[in-house]
């Protein structure tokens, strides 16, 4: 038994020094790899910081300034591990900085809109004010400042009604179907030289009544352009052009023209796109070409500003298709007038005014009237300019007998 | 008249007389009666080209041309007094005016009268 006893308890050590040797490698190991796994899982923290360090000093801020339509690049991500759930944050705050600057832009569009509104009803009732001062005063000099008024309170329509259509209000106004020389003059009365354009010989062309006033305000804002680019002693001057489907209206200053970053930014308004942005027009803010390019999207005409005149400025050209024109027969003619007789002066011998002389020898006279041809009895205004029509030609059938007629410039002052 | 009227608010007064308020001349009155001397219209402004086809028919009073014209009598006035400098038209300014060198129906009527008293 004792001899037994120490081999035992060698045995006994051996085991347990061999255990302990295992335990101790074993620990070595897993604390070797804890410890790898700790400094890796430190360094992706730490990667992690800076990632989300760029993002909010960096791509966040830069977003945000793109999205405030500022040419900024947006930064992308450092490390790829990152980025798809960045992404994911930036998608959301571009998302919700653009709904709220929508919501924005709608509120102070539908604000100024209303305010435009009430500002065009005003300057409407002035206008029905003046024209019944002007019907009603005959003094010149009255009548020069009511012009005058009426030339100012119709450029302020003009703006107030420029900023409404670029709020997305209708340009208001509903008129009768026009003719284009009188649509043209129309956009004349509405900017302040409207004395330098210089208009074509009338054409027979007539806007249809939905694009009158569009129109109008179309080519009064290029009219204005080109009035206000070019010196003050040249002229603007409108020409029409009939094309194969539709209608040109050229507009010609002698100014210094556009350069090409000014040419860019107005094709872009002028094809409607990002027109109606009322963020973007710039301080002092240029209305122009935003409200063509508004107006000609919503009512199918074309116009450009990309051709050099000839007379040293910008030509722009109003292109009117087809289907916004129609034409004018003469409708501005007032009936009565028709009523008057056609040849006024007697040609010759044949005179039905005085029809040989009574049985007491008094010259006989008759009053000629439209009821010889059968027609109905004239309104009161016919009636009266028949009469004078008559009176007329019975002083000429006097005269007829007479030399000639020198009497008759007595009366020119 | 309504499609006047809407014409009317299309192109302004200052318009239609360049800008003026001052006739170049004040021999008219609302009763003037104005007629038509010359066919040719060619270059007058689209207002004038319709005054003088109104007066072309015949003779008209300056009152009744600014109601044809949709425009107010001063300003009608304005575009008349230009239309007499240029030889356009000519204007009688008072019915007994005009009827005064009527001389030879005068003379007519004092002698069938007197033939006839």
């Amino acid at each position: 038994m004792d001899r037994q006893t120490p081999a035992t308890a060698f045995w006994i050590l051996l085991a347990v020094v061999l255990i302990a040797v295992f335990l101790l490698v074993r620990q070595h190991r897993t604390t070797r790899a804890l410890r790898v796994r700790a400094e890796r899982a430190e360094n992706w923290a730490r990667a992690r910081a800076d990632e989300e360090r760029h993002l909010v000093d960096a791509r966040l801020p830069a977003l945000a300034e793109s999205l405030a339509h500022r040419p900024v690049e947006v930064p992308g991500a450092r490390s790829p591990e990152a980025a798809e759930s960045h992404e994911r944050v930036l998608a959301q705050f571009a998302d919700s900085v653009r709904q709220a600057t929508e919501r924005g832009e709608q509120s102070a569009r539908a604000t100024l809109k209303s305010m435009m509104r009430a500002v065009q009803s005003l300057s409407n009732e002035q206008q029905v004010a003046i024209s019944a001062m002007q019907e009603r005063h005959d003094d010149p000099d009255v009548l020069a400042g009511l012009m005058r008024i009426d030339h100012m309170n119709s450029q302020l329509n003009r703006r107030a009604q420029a900023t409404a259509v670029l709020c997305g209000s209708w340009p208001g106004q509903q008129r009768s179907a026009s003719p284009l020389t009188d649509v043209v003059r129309g956009a004349t009365s509405r900017i302040r030289d409207y004395l330098r354009v210089n208009l074509p010989a009338e054409s027979d062309v007539a806007v249809v009544s939905r694009a009158v006033e569009p129109v109008v305000l179309a080519v009064a804002e290029l009219l204005d352009n080109a009035a206000r680019h070019s010196p003050p002693n040249t002229s603007v001057e409108v020409n029409f052009q009939q094309a194969h489907n539709g209608m040109v209206v050229m507009i010609d200053d002698g100014g210094v023209g556009m350069t090409v970053e000014e040419l860019h930014r107005a094709a872009r308004l002028l094809a409607g796109d990002g027109g109606s942005d009322i963020n973007r027009l710039g301080d002092p803010p240029q209305v122009g070409f935003a409200v063509i390019g508004v107006l000609a999207q919503r009512y199918g005409f074309r116009v450009s500003v990309d051709t050099r005149s000839p007379y040293g400025g910008v030509r722009a050209v109003v292109f009117l298709p087809t289907e916004l024109l129609t034409r004018v027969s003469k409708p501005t003619m007032p009936d009565n007038a028709v009523a008057l007789p056609p040849t006024p002066r007697p040609t010759g011998a044949v005179d039905d005014t005085v029809l040989g002389r009574t049985p007491g020898g008094l010259p006989r006279r008759r009053r000629t009237q439209p009821a010889d041809q059968g027609t109905p009895p004239a309104p009161a205004d016919q009636r009266i300019a028949t009469g004078l029509a008559a009176w007329k030609r019975g002083t000429e059938s006097g005269r007829a007998t007479t030399p000639p007629p020198v009497a008759e410039g007595n009366t020119q002052a | 008249m309504s499609g006047d009227r809407h014409l009317r608010g299309l192109v302004r007064p200052y318009v239609v007389t360049g800008g003026r308020a001052h006739a170049s001349r004040n021999t008219f009155d609302a009763v003037t009666v104005v007629i038509a001397t010359r066919e040719q219209v060619s270059g007058l402004s689209p207002e004038k080209k319709r005054l003088m086809e109104l007066c072309r028919g015949g003779a008209l009073s300056v009152a009744e041309i600014a109601a044809h014209l949709s425009l107010p009598i001063s300003v009608t006035k304005v575009l008349l007094s230009d239309l007499v400098d240029s030889g356009h038209i000519a204007t009688h300014a008072a019915v007994s005016h005009t009827a005064r060198p009527d001389m030879k129906l005068l003379k007519d009527v004092l002698d069938g009268l007197r033939a006839r008293l």
